[in-house]
């Protein structure tokens, strides 16, 4: 077809370029997506390194500069190098900070665990024709905006909320009960905002036993507990760990759930952190104190694979 | 409504409707009728910008904050396009200095004249520069009668063990610090790092009593009983109890502090014409008392005196006889360094 004809030809628009781009552009696609060329895979990875690279690592640079700087009058931030943020954010007054977050996130991440397994057996097993729809169930939380999952959990919660009102009404309580603002309440929290993150990973090891594995189990004389125990419950361990860690490590830096759904006592380090930016106006301890938790996130992380590793070997 | 046509409401539900685009959308243009107002929650008058909308064509983006601290540190990382806010008397020295307000061009206001004398020419705004005064309060107690049997009487009420865990405090440094000081005697331009101690450990001694610091839900907390004793501002308490006449508010014998909440004019706003025109319409005699009615605060606007409402008037729970008055104080203008000390001194009773 000779070029310049105003009608689309069949095959339209792409069939108006010339043929000699056509073919370019469709060899330049073929090498791109061939998974054999070193350049090509360096040409795919450049979108996610700029996003990683503007909205990681420049930020995480950002904020190590600004935790050796040094608080001035009314917040504003002196740029005078110093460790003083990093001594702060090691004295005793934290400690029980430390403490409390660690030991909320691991109930939280265990609760997590002990409800997760049970679901994601059920989907991986029994869920049949139905489990595509009980997956987008356990998602739609997702799509609830935080702030209103957590003003319901203060409806259902409070004094006389719900849960109360249902309690005292078919005479199981007669006093409400105070569960509002308390390390009960920040608990359930967490492990509302967090159990997708335990239950998706759980599932998809359990999905990848195959089923023959249990089946041979059964021929080989063992019952269902027996099966459970040595076939698949060793089978889904990476599963358990990974839920825990995808639990446990954003559960650190909570801070919305105390902030709503706790009292004066269930202060995590989320919210020392969010307090030195806000409230305080100390951003050079605040990015100091994120530092830390990062690290020790990091340094968490890098023993975790080694153990996997490890296991796997 | 005086003179709305079906043809201006049509007019402002276009406007309304398209008040999200046009906050995405209108980097530089000057000529869009909007203001991004910045106030306190609960602290207006439920049909007060409606109607300013509904009159002027300029539409208003409201939004609101519980904690002032909080509202400076969103002022101060900038670039969050806002044009009016409301601050408190000490926080202004704050926002002049780091350069966060502008002066009211003289003469942009034709109401200034029926404010109050006592709320102008103030220490932190001697020239009447920056601020407009919105509305002023009280901090004291407030609580469900039906739930205790004795009015509280005295700040030490909120360290009573007999109601552990029914008692709320403001989440803020200045009432707390300020208060925990007051209880100890210590004046509140001391220095002295053994009144901070003193204030702090009396503020983690009360910790385990506490259901929460809240400056904004604790008054649904005293309604549904979750809490019977709270610190809180007078207005918040009062207007609560116009529906619920269990609650009460009183200022302790201890004495407590007054404050004078102001409009000012965010630094490089893009709406000034317009904002100017709200803070105008929002003091003159008539609108103001009607703030004023709704949210059962003082009202600095001496015009708005005639429409008060009567009840309110002769509440001396919002205008305080002169035996209570004289216990009241303003709070001081602070320098940076001991400004700091006191939100050092809250971040530590957080912490603990």
């Amino acid at each position: 077809m000779p070029p310049g004809k105003d009608a689309l030809p069949p095959g339209g628009r792409w069939a108006r370029i010339s043929r000699p781009v056509r073919s370019k552009a469709k060899k330049f696609l073929a090498w791109l997506f061939s998974g054999k060329s070193e350049k090509a895979s360096h040409l795919l990875i450049l979108p996610a390194s700029f996003w990683l690279s503007f909205f990681l690592v420049i930020p995480i640079v950002l904020l190590l500069v600004l935790s050796l700087a040094q608080r001035g009058p009314y917040g504003t931030v002196i740029w005078h190098p110093t460790l003083d943020n990093f001594r702060r954010a090691f004295t005793p007054l934290y400690i029980p900070i430390v403490a409390r977050t660690l030991l909320y996130c691991g109930a939280a991440a265990v609760i997590c665990l002990l409800l997760g397994y049970p679901t994601a057996y059920f989907l991986s097993f029994y869920a049949g024709e139905w489990r595509d729809t009980f997956l987008i169930l356990l998602m739609i939380p997702f799509w609830t905006s935080a702030l209103v999952s957590i003003y319901s959990w203060i409806i259902i919660l409070g004094r006389d909320g719900l849960m109360n009102s249902v309690l005292t009404g078919i005479g199981l309580l007669h006093t409400p009960l105070d569960v509002l603002n308390t390390p009960f309440s920040v608990i359930l929290g967490l492990v509302y905002f967090y159990l997708p993150f335990m239950i998706l990973p759980l599932y998809s090891s359990l999905e990848k036993i195959p089923k023959q594995y249990m089946e041979a189990s059964y021929d080989l004389g063992a019952g269902a507990f027996q099966t459970f125990l040595k076939v698949t419950l060793p089978l889904s361990l990476p599963g358990v760990f990974a839920g825990f860690i995808l639990t446990f490590v954003p559960c650190l830096g909570d801070f919305l759930t105390a902030e709503f759904l706790g009292g004066p006592r269930t202060y995590l380090i989320g919210n020392l952190i969010e307090n030195q930016f806000l409230m305080a106006q100390d951003w050079p301890f605040g990015a100091a104190l994120t530092a830390v938790l990062l690290g020790a996130m990091l340094v968490g992380l890098y023993y975790y694979q080694k153990l996997e590793a490890a296991e796997i070997a | 409504m005086p003179g709305m046509t079906r043809r201006d409401f049509l007019k402002i539900a276009v406007l309304a409707g398209a008040a999200p685009s046009l906050l995405a959308g209108c980097a530089g243009e000057g000529d869009k009728h909007e203001v991004n107002f910045f106030n306190w929650s609960t602290y207006i008058a439920k049909d007060t910008l409606p109607r300013f909308s509904l009159e002027t064509g300029i539409v208003v983006n409201y939004s609101v904050f519980s904690d002032e601290e909080e509202m400076f540190a969103k002022l101060r990382s900038g670039a969050l396009g806002y044009d009016l806010i409301v601050a408190t008397d000490y926080m202004i020295p704050r926002l002049k200095a780091l350069n966060l307000i502008d002066p009211y061009p003289t003469g942009a206001l034709k109401n200034t004249g029926d404010i109050d004398p006592k709320f102008r020419n103030t220490p932190y705004d001697p020239d009447n520069a920056y601020t407009v005064p919105y509305l002023w309060g009280t901090t004291g107690i407030g609580f469900n009668k039906k739930h205790i049997s004795k009015r509280p009487t005295s700040w030490w009420d909120l360290w009573d063990p007999k109601y552990k865990g029914k008692i709320s405090m403001l989440d803020n440094a200045r009432d707390c610090v300020g208060i925990a000081l007051l209880m100890k005697g210590c004046p509140q331009t001391t220095d002295s790092d053994a009144a901070f101690k003193a204030a702090e450990q009396l503020l983690i001694s009360q910790k385990p009593l506490l259901k929460q610091y809240s400056s904004s839900t604790y008054v649904d907390s005293l309604i549904n009983g979750e809490v019977y004793l709270a610190m809180a501002w007078s207005g918040d308490v009062i207007q609560a109890a116009r529906e619920n006449p269990e609650l009460d508010y009183v200022i302790p014998k201890e004495g407590s502090y007054i404050w004078v909440d102001n409009m000012c004019l965010v630094k490089g706003s893009r709406h000034r014409a317009d904002t100017l025109r709200l803070v105008d319409y929002l003091i003159e005699g008539k609108v103001a008392a009607e703030i004023a009615n709704f949210v059962r605060y003082g009202s600095p606007n001496a015009a708005a005196k005639p429409y008060l409402d009567k009840s309110l008037l002769d509440d001396p729970r919002v205008f305080p006889p002169p035996s209570v008055l004289k216990k009241l104080q303003f709070y001081a203008i602070l320098p940076p360094d001991l400004a700091q000390t006191w939100i050092d001194t809250w971040s530590d009773v957080k912490a603990a």
